[in-house]
């Protein structure tokens, strides 16, 4: 398959963390789906900048994580890699977070791929749980949906 | 004096750790080291073959899963009394010292020397090197290490079939044999890898700069040229000690050694008795003399951790991992207080490189003890020392390409017994102790680098290493504690600080 022609969708979060597990979650539904050739589906948990790899070799990728003051809690945001620029912080945090690794791909990705960040508002990250709060786990269809929806434009 | 409380979050991929401190007049008079996350491997390998734990623990940690294999492979050949053939140590060894390296330069040059460029050292002459050098993402030098970095472990994916995580030694040796294409491949990596570090970190051969061998020699060659002093670690000494670290953050005098790399020259051997290419043995802080090391002196003490409680410590083949979250007792953290002689250690490649004696790593240590900047400058020491030797194992690999990668077991079941296995991970010493009853695991007991480093307190309420580093630091700040990040990221925590202050509820970021 043609560089130019993949897309990826890679998912981050920390399934025994609570809410922060909401990328994973959607990786699970997400893997259960059958994809075309040029789609690949990645959990990438809390790779940090091992997630590099993930980022190569593609056109597009869609990543998947919680977020943290961007909206009402259960609500889907898709927002572009320059919306993060000035909040670095915002983002839950896996490892090193999806601000960090963004930017550690403009020094070694040239050109780089079309980003979307697909997320939901979360409750709170409450260590030592595997369940997501009512607000998040609904969802984690609709965002299913939505990336469905992207992929097909 | 006024009183506060600070709490220091250190998100890493491995774990979760925080510092909570308490500050009197701006002076660190108590530190807890949290480790919030339990992990809970220990319960998972109970029951299970042993041969699982080589697939199980080197999930253990996303940046030192090699060395958890290396570790978990050695306790199943000790058990077993499972020789292993030289090709396979060295193969062993080569992807190692890669994963090391990758660990050693972003703790370096990604996270300890962005902290220079901080908006407090502005008046301060190096300012606009800093800068220029190491700025996130701008900075020549941090941009380097994250470009670099990333293909030294693809060493361990050629031998491993991929990184992190790999399952690639197995009790007798390893799954590949190293052909020619994998020794040109890695010598391709490794020759790409060690143009950069001599071009931009230390601005000098990497021959000339091991042969030097004393603080003497070190100050000399650091100002006798441009590229020298301009040099990333040039520029990380001159900044270190323009603000002081070498006067900071000592912590423990005693230190620890597993012994890194096993001698393939000694492959006949087993462990303990198999030699190490960097040799083990305990630095007796009150003696000054390096003692042999002994296994059987490891205990683990839970009595500031949330565990079932036991009395003293334990030595891990009786050890017991029974998670007891208390969280409104005086107990703070989810890490054991491991000991050596009942004494409070430090491991790491401080302690690494004064055991085995690197002539000017003990220079400097005689000169001014272990400090901050001497610790991460130790940590730079060992990344040279390890691209020198990875060559040397490469050329050794080529010179017998028909050695045997793995001498199949006479069964391939592991019997009943116990056995362990130490390394040396980038953050120092690893260590895994197993025990086999019935054909299963009976007991896993994983006592990490960070274990020994970020321990709480012992049974007889005597802090660990990183809480007694920062206890008697002056903070300028106590909203922007940037001394205390310096301290910290010099054993190596990995990842970002921020700060919570706990009496407002008012959230800052350590920067960056």
């Amino acid at each position: 398959m043609a560089l130019s022609q993949m897309r990826h969708i890679i998912c981050f979060g920390n399934e025994l963390h609570g809410d922060d597990g909401f990328g994973t979650r959607v990786y699970a539904q997400l893997h259960r789906l059958s994809w075309p050739k040029n789609i690949e589906v990645f959990n990438a948990g809390v790779a940090g900048l091992n997630a590099l790899r993930f980022l190569e070799n593609c056109s597009q990728a869609i990543l998947v994580d919680a977020l943290v003051n961007f909206g009402n809690v259960g609500e889907i945001c898709v927002l572009r890699p320059e919306d993060l620029a000035d909040r670095p912080e915002q983002l839950t945090g896996h490892g090193l977070g999806l601000p960090y690794l963004l930017e550690a791909l403009k020094v070694v990705r040239d050109p780089l791929p079309d980003i979307l960040i697909v997320g939901v508002e979360i409750a709170a990250v409450s260590p030592f749980s595997s369940v997501l709060s009512d607000k998040t786990e609904q969802a984690v269809p609709k965002t299913v949906q939505l990336i469905r929806g992207l992929l097909s434009e | 004096m006024s009183k506060r409380i600070i709490q220091i979050d250190l998100n890493r991929v491995e774990g979760d750790l925080d510092f909570q401190l308490e500050l009197e007049g701006g002076k660190v008079v108590d530190a807890r080291c949290i480790g919030s996350m339990y992990r809970g491997f220990e319960q998972i390998l109970i029951s299970r073959k042993p041969k699982d734990s080589l697939v199980i623990t080197p999930r253990i940690c996303g940046i030192c899963g090699t060395a958890q294999l290396n570790a978990a492979v050695l306790a199943l050949e000790h058990l077993g009394g499972i020789p292993v053939p030289p090709a396979a140590m060295r193969i062993r060894n080569l992807c190692l010292m890669a994963e090391t390296v990758q660990s050693d330069l972003r703790q370096s040059f990604l996270f300890f020397t962005a902290d220079f460029c901080h908006p407090k050292y502005e008046p301060r002459s190096f300012y606009q090197k800093a800068r220029a050098a190491f700025l996130p993402f701008k900075g020549s030098v941090h941009r380097g290490a994250l470009e670099h970095s990333r293909h030294i472990v693809e060493i361990i994916a050629l031998f491993g079939g991929q990184w992190p995580h790999s399952s690639y030694m197995l009790p007798g040796g390893v799954t590949t044999p190293a052909s020619s294409r994998h020794i040109i491949d890695s010598l391709s990596i490794l020759n790409k890898m060690t143009r950069w570090f001599e071009q931009d970190i230390i601005g000098t051969d990497l021959d000339s700069w091991l042969a030097l061998q004393s603080a003497d020699e070190f100050f000399t060659w650091l100002t006798a040229k441009d590229t020298h002093t301009n040099s990333a670690i040039g520029l990380f000494t001159l900044m270190s000690r323009d603000i002081g670290l070498h006067h900071l953050g000592f912590g423990t005098p005693h230190m620890l050694s597993y012994g890194a790399y096993d001698d393939p020259a000694d492959a006949g051997t087993f462990p303990p008795q198999r030699k190490h290419l960097f040799r083990a043995g305990f630095l007796n802080g009150d003696t000054g003399n390096v003692e042999p090391f002994e296994q059987a002196e490891i205990t683990e003490h839970v009595r500031y951790s949330w565990f079932q409680p036991y009395t003293g410590g334990r030595h891990p083949f009786q050890g017991q991992t029974i998670p007891d979250y208390q969280p409104h007792s005086d107990r703070y953290t989810w890490c054991k207080a491991p000991r050596y002689q009942d004494k409070v250690v430090q491991t790491g490649p401080l302690a690494d490189a004064l055991i085995d004696s690197e002539p000017l790593i003990r220079s400097l240590y005689q000169a001014e003890g272990g400090n901050a900047w001497l610790r991460q400058f130790s940590r730079l020491r060992r990344t040279a020392r390890l691209l020198h030797k990875m060559r040397e194992i490469l050329h050794e690999l080529a010179a017998h390409p028909n050695d045997p990668h793995m001498i199949s077991p006479d069964t391939l079941e592991i019997p009943d017994g116990e056995g362990f296995g130490l390394v040396t991970a980038a953050r120092g010493a690893l260590g895994h102790w197993l025990q086999v009853t019935d054909g299963v695991i009976s007991r896993y007991q994983v006592v990490t680098p960070t274990a020994w480093n970020a321990s709480p307190k012992d049974s007889a309420g005597r802090h660990g290493h990183w809480e007694s580093s920062l206890i008697g630091l002056t903070v300028d700040d106590p909203d922007d504690p940037v001394e205390i990040g310096h301290i910290i990221r010099s054993h190596d925590p990995c990842l970002v600080c921020t700060v919570h202050v706990l009496d407002t509820g008012k959230r800052i970021t350590l920067w960056p």
